[in-house]
């Protein structure tokens, strides 16, 4: 500290005063906390995306031109073309176009336009039709969902197509047997029991608004799991070629594929693994007119998930939904891998013998993303001995054409389809990889914002039940309301905790053992109140979580799931010893939630490791 | 803390014929000293801004983005950042100010006393807050960190509120530690604390026995709180974390108070 001489006299007084003010200082701490607190105010927080996202805007009345671009139409390239879409529809293509005044126009130099892509094997719930359009897939063929889904994609269809989602087509519920695939996942399935049901059973998938009908064959994913018997196959396919809608089945091995081409399905939602045909079994297929989704990529997750995750990387990443991240980040049981040479060579024998080929996901199992996942399935498809080309084909018209998808001529650019677009930069005919470089995405001629908030800002929040409880586990699993009861684990994390869910007595016994591996390990239950897994439901006028639970005497977690799902869910703990006891919380008790949009509520142990078992029974939301 | 027994020791000394009446300047010119001087000192002022941001970009963002705990280890980071801060700030250059004479200095020379402190507490609050704006803003930008208004406003009041018992605790070292001992002393007990503590990596992934010991941490309770006000706390009263760090910041300035009476 210096004292050097001051004008300021005022404390004349004071034999010390002659020192420099120290305005200085008082002025840049003011400066320096005011930029803090501004700072503060300029931090994002979960809803101004939203509202961004909301405030997207289009040209003027709805037409635009796309002009000089290279164009891919559902068969073959086009160069140098113009475009017109009026009215969400393809008014004209071809070269050197007359486009009105006022017409909003795009400069395509460089870059292909083709028609959105069809992804032929989804299974579509929650924000799955918004997330995959974000990423050029307008149109997915569902094979398994719930009916909500079904009813909500059939709406939208019948409403002239969705201008924010990709269009859906399903089918609905699954044919399978009690205990089959299918039945794993904690959803109530209509199984198939006897050959004498199946008039009944295909009758009522047709009435709740099925497209097709989909069986499962799958003798092998786990030891002693049951599977359809091939009598009762043919008399599906029968049934439902009688009621002229398609059957497609679901294999994983060669020889019942061969068996039930024979029988007369339409289609394989998967290609085998197995082994690799000889030329007398490809032709089979070839004379059965049959067609096959091979499915690559979700083969290639089990084995390697690498590739996958390398397209989320980057640009990609930023534009995937929290459930593309978390279907991204799960992984299947180590034991599923296989090797991808059966696979891939049984698909070039398909394609050289001139059986259809149609592209598609199986998204979203475990490392797979909606919508990304397509991209990645063209290129395997590449790999395997398709033409670039073809791929484009075997991801635009040909499902179109095999599930017979209707008119106006959807997975082309005739005059007259709905204008579901895709600009990329590049030729992707030449390279395929140039269907990642997307610049936009149309769906029904109007531009989708391609940023991850755009899925969750126009959700549809499914109206308040007006029973309040959920289970009491009277009726095994089933719920008074929402979409049932699941299990959950840490492996969408990259963990190796397990759960088990039974109804004994009367009560919901969830058993299972926390293992080393996710950095937050978890297992439970989770119950899902509104009409999807995790979709959003109205319990705003709800005010507490109450149930019953008694166990080995660990704490366990009550974890809500809410609002848009951006930051950690909240939770609350409970200890559970061997008495019955009730559990009350109030909803405002857990910390951020938002109870107008409840998505599942989460009952979980946690560390540290080792097996655990608690009981649940009269879960209510009131 | 201006009235610590030291401070009323030399004021008896200096001033004994009448008590001075308060006034900004002398405090307004140790705050611009004590500025300059930290910033003028590379070697406390760029591990102080850099490491933080550093350790929680690694741990938060580039693993932590994937996993979705990166607004949980925000919290946890930015108390990692701003006991640092309090630490050093306070811990090495008070032990400085002994060993050179500076103290001594100061002690003669007409400045009330409590401008030292203001002085060191500014500087202190000021770089806590830098290391603050460098974290949320990693945060938001790649990070995709998203709170409401008032959490992010609650996180950085906790945060630099809760700095001062670290403040309390780097002024006890100061006050016995020598200039060369005072950032070993501080690091062996800011960096070990710091991991137990679960500020590096969540808590509840420490082995349970850790877990219980955390309670004694001092760096533990701040964390809690700042997850409290994000919601991510394991649930403990908040009284208990409030009291914990309250009855640390006494027994420090108890300490530091002998200290500078030697």
């Amino acid at each position: 500290m210096t004292h050097s001489p001051d004008s300021s006299k005022a404390h004349s007084d004071n034999t010390l005063d002659d020192v420099p003010s120290g305005g200085r200082v008082l002025g840049f701490l003011v400066a320096f906390f005011a930029v803090m607190i501004a700072g503060l105010f300029a931090l994002p927080t979960p809803t101004e995306e939203s509202q961004v996202a909301a405030g997207d805007g289009d040209s003027a009345d709805g037409s635009f031109a796309i002009l000089g671009v290279r164009a891919f139409d559902g068969e073959k390239m086009l160069t140098e073309v113009d475009l017109l879409v009026t009215a969400g529809r393809i008014a004209a293509v071809g070269p050197g176009l007359e486009i009105p005044e006022g017409v909003a126009r795009i400069d395509g130099a460089g870059q292909t336009v083709m028609p959105g892509l069809i992804d032929a094997h989804v299974h579509s719930w929650g924000s799955a039709r918004s997330d995959a359009v974000r990423f050029g897939v307008t149109t997915m063929l569902d094979h398994f969902t719930g009916l909500d889904e079904v009813t909500a994609a059939r709406q939208d269809r019948e409403a002239g197509g969705a201008t924010d989602r990709s269009d859906l087509f399903s089918a609905g519920t699954l044919a399978t047997v009690e205990g089959g695939h299918g039945t794993q996942y904690g959803v109530a399935v209509d199984t198939v029991d006897s050959v004498e049901e199946v008039p009944e059973w295909v009758a009522a998938r047709i009435a709740e608004g099925s497209d097709w009908i989909k069986i499962v064959v799958e003798p092998g994913w786990r030891e002693g799991i049951n599977t359809l018997d091939m009598e009762r196959v043919s008399a599906l396919i029968r049934e439902a070629h009688a009621r002229d809608v398609l059957a497609v089945v679901h294999v994983s091995r060669l020889d019942d594929a061969l068996a039930v081409t024979e029988l007369g399905a339409d289609g394989l939602v998967h290609v085998w693994r197995d082994r690799i045909p000889t030329a007398a079994e490809v032709e089979v297929f070839k004379a059965s007119g049959i067609f096959v989704i091979p499915t690559l990529v979700v083969a290639e997750g089990m084995a390697d998930p690498s590739p996958s995750m390398a397209m989320a990387e980057g640009e990609w990443g930023t534009r995937l939904s929290d459930a593309q991240r978390a279907g991204l980040n799960q992984r299947f049981p180590a034991e599923a891998a296989l090797p991808m040479d059966v696979p891939k060579e049984s698909v070039r024998l398909l394609y050289e013998a001139g059986v259809p080929i149609l592209a598609g996901s199986d998204a979203p199992n475990p490392a797979t993303a909606m919508g990304l996942s397509q991209h990645r399935e063209l290129a395997l498809l590449v790999e395997s001995g398709l033409s670039p080309l073809a791929a484009l084909v075997a991801g635009t018209r040909t499902p179109a054409v095999a599930f017979k998808l209707g008119g106006p001529a959807r997975g082309t650019l005739e005059v007259g389809a709905i204008a579901d677009l895709v600009l990329v930069d590049g030729d992707p005919s030449l390279d395929i990889a140039a269907t990642r470089r997307l610049t936009d995405v149309f769906k029904a001629g109007r531009r989708i914002n391609l940023a991850a908030s755009a899925s969750t800002a126009e959700e549809i929040v499914a109206a308040a039940p007006e029973e309040t409880l959920l289970s009491d586990f009277e009726d095994g699993l089933k719920t008074r309301y929402g979409f049932g009861w699941g299990e959950t684990t840490d492996s969408i994390r990259g963990g190796a905790s397990v759960a088990t869910l039974t109804v004994t007595d009367g009560a919901l016994v969830v058993t299972g053992e926390i293992k080393a591996g996710a950095m937050f390990p978890w297992a439970g239950a989770v119950v899902f109140p509104g009409p999807g897994a995790m979709e959003p439901v109205d319990l705003s006028a709800r005010s507490e979580l109450r149930f019953r639970v008694r166990g080995d005497g660990r704490t366990y977690t009550a974890m809500l799931f809410s609002g848009d799902m951006t930051g950690i869910p909240p939770t609350r703990t409970f200890s559970a010893d061997g008495e019955w006891q009730t559990v009350v919380f109030a909803l405002d008790s857990f910390n951020r939630a938002d109870p107008s949009t409840v998505r599942g509520v989460a009952f979980t142990a946690g560390n540290p490791s080792g097996s655990f078992r608690f009981e649940l029974d009269d879960v209510e939301i009131r | 803390m201006s009235q610590s027994a030291a401070d009323v020791l030399a004021r008896s000394e200096l001033e004994p014929l009448e008590r001075p009446r308060f006034r900004a300047v002398p405090y307004l010119l140790e705050m611009q000293a004590e500025l300059l001087q930290t910033w003028r000192q590379p070697s406390f002022s760029i591990p102080t801004l850099l490491f933080p941001a550093m350790f929680y970009f690694f741990f938060g963002i580039v693993f932590g983005q994937s996993n979705g705990y990166s607004s949980y280890l925000l919290a946890t980071y930015g108390a990692f950042g701003v006991i640092g801060t309090a630490l050093f700030g306070f811990g090495v250059s008070v032990a400085v100010a002994r060993e050179s004479g500076e103290m001594l200095l100061k002690r003669v020379a007409p400045v009330p006393p409590g401008a030292f402190l203001a002085g060191k507490m500014t500087s202190s609050l000021v770089f806590s807050g830098l290391v603050l704006a460098e974290l949320f803003g990693l945060a938001a930008i790649f990070g995709g960190v998203r709170f409401e208004r008032g959490e992010w406003i609650g996180l950085a009041a906790a945060l630099l509120l809760g700095s001062l018992p670290f403040a309390a605790l780097g002024l006890a070292i100061g006050t016995y530690a020598s200039g060369n001992g005072a950032p070993a002393i501080i690091n062996l007990i800011y960096l070990p604390t710091a991991f137990l503590s679960g500020l590096w990596i969540p808590i509840q992934v420490l082995p349970e026995f850790l877990q219980k010991l955390a309670v004694v941490l001092p760096p533990y309770h701040l964390s809690q709180l700042a997850l409290g006000v994000v919601g991510r706390s394991v649930g403990q009263p908040v009284a208990l974390h409030v009291g914990v760090l309250l009855a640390m910041t006494a027994v420090c300035l108890l300490v530091a108070a002998r200290g500078f009476r030697r």
